[in-house]
């Protein structure tokens, strides 16, 4: 039973992280999105969309350069 | 609902759908070719049975019991989640930093392991039947989150997601029959950069609605955010092939 459902977790783990820097990463940029829209004006809340796009957006190509120097590190 | 309309609903759901029966359909081939049909067919039908009840539960459950605001905003954060995931790793292939997803390399190793556990004639093949239960399971959790995510507007939104894989995987499937070898032609790094993009787009669309975001020409933006996605991706991979060493391919799973 225990086993099914470490099973269970891990396949749902595995679906939605591969790099828990960015899964952290977009949960911290859609939290900060979150607050900015509940505390901000009318006109901030409806824009917020954009401003968690600019995050994500910031988020990935940092991410992805992170892994490229990660891996020039292992080549040379 | 029109054909014309619910052919482009189910469009996206076909595409992210269409990858995981390409890779499930490998493992189906190869346990059919090397242990005989009846087995994997089994197990085949037994696992789309598994995740049939996955999607009517979950999916009737998410649409009608939770409130619009609030699914909308755990959907949201749901694709984007999963749609960073496939775009990162994408990427990284395009790269060369993870190496391609090869059918033909993970055909030929499953025919071997298969081959090596034996056959009785006797007994039914529960080999076969668990190996291929295991795969489409596995590969189809992904399209039943698939379908779930894109049908989570509504009950418009959920017939045409599951009209959308259900037409993925009976063409995946006719096709890998009629050749009888897996689909290696299909451009899977490809389509996952692009499912990548645009699970992500619907997931910071779908979140912005949720938190009462508004969007300029409503679902109209979502190109305009799909186009943001893929121009950073695809300078990101540039970028990334600058930083490598000229003919450097690293074989690294977690970089």
């Amino acid at each position: 039973m225990f086993s099914a459902l470490r099973g269970i977790w891990d396949n749902t783990y595995g679906l939605l992280v591969d790099d828990g820097q960015l899964a952290v990463g977009a949960i911290v940029a859609l939290a900060i999105t979150w607050l900015v829209a509940s505390s901000g004006t009318d006109a901030v809340r409806q824009n917020a969309g954009w401003l968690l796009l600019a995050l994500v957006v910031v988020l990935v190509v940092a991410n992805l350069y992170r892994a490229g120097r990660n891996a020039r590190r292992r080549v040379s | 609902m029109d054909l014309v309309t619910l052919a482009i609903a189910a469009t996206p759901a076909f595409i992210a759908s269409a990858v995981e029966f390409v890779e499930a359909t490998t493992i189906v081939l190869a346990v059919g070719i090397t242990r005989g049909w009846r087995a994997p067919l089994v197990g085949t039908a037994l696992a789309a049975l598994t995740l049939a009840v996955i999607v009517v539960t979950l999916g009737v459950a998410l649409v009608t019991v939770v409130p619009e605001k609030l699914l909308l905003g755990v959907v949201g954060t749901l694709l984007l989640l999963f749609g960073l995931r496939w775009l990162r790793k994408a990427v990284l292939r395009f790269a060369g930093i993870v190496a391609l997803h090869d059918e033909e390399e993970i055909y030929r190793r499953e025919v071997a392991q298969l081959r090596s556990q034996g056959l009785k004639k006797t007994e039914w093949d529960w080999i076969g039947t668990i190996v291929a239960y295991k795969a489409v399971l596995l590969e189809g959790t992904e399209v039943a989150f698939i379908v779930i995510a894109f049908g989570a507007k509504g009950v418009a939104a959920m017939n045409a997601a599951i009209v959308g894989a259900i037409v993925a995987g009976i063409i995946v499937t006719a096709i890998a029959a009629a050749l009888r070898h897996p689909l290696t032609a299909v451009p899977e790094n490809w389509m996952k950069f692009g499912v990548g993009a645009m699970l992500s787009s619907f997931g910071v669309f779908w979140f912005g609605e949720g938190i009462g975001a508004e969007w300029p020409g409503d679902a109209a933006s979502i190109p305009i955010i799909l186009g943001v996605f893929l121009a950073a991706s695809w300078l990101a991979a540039r970028m990334l092939r600058g930083l490598l060493p000229e003919g450097a391919r690293v074989e690294a799973r977690n970089v």
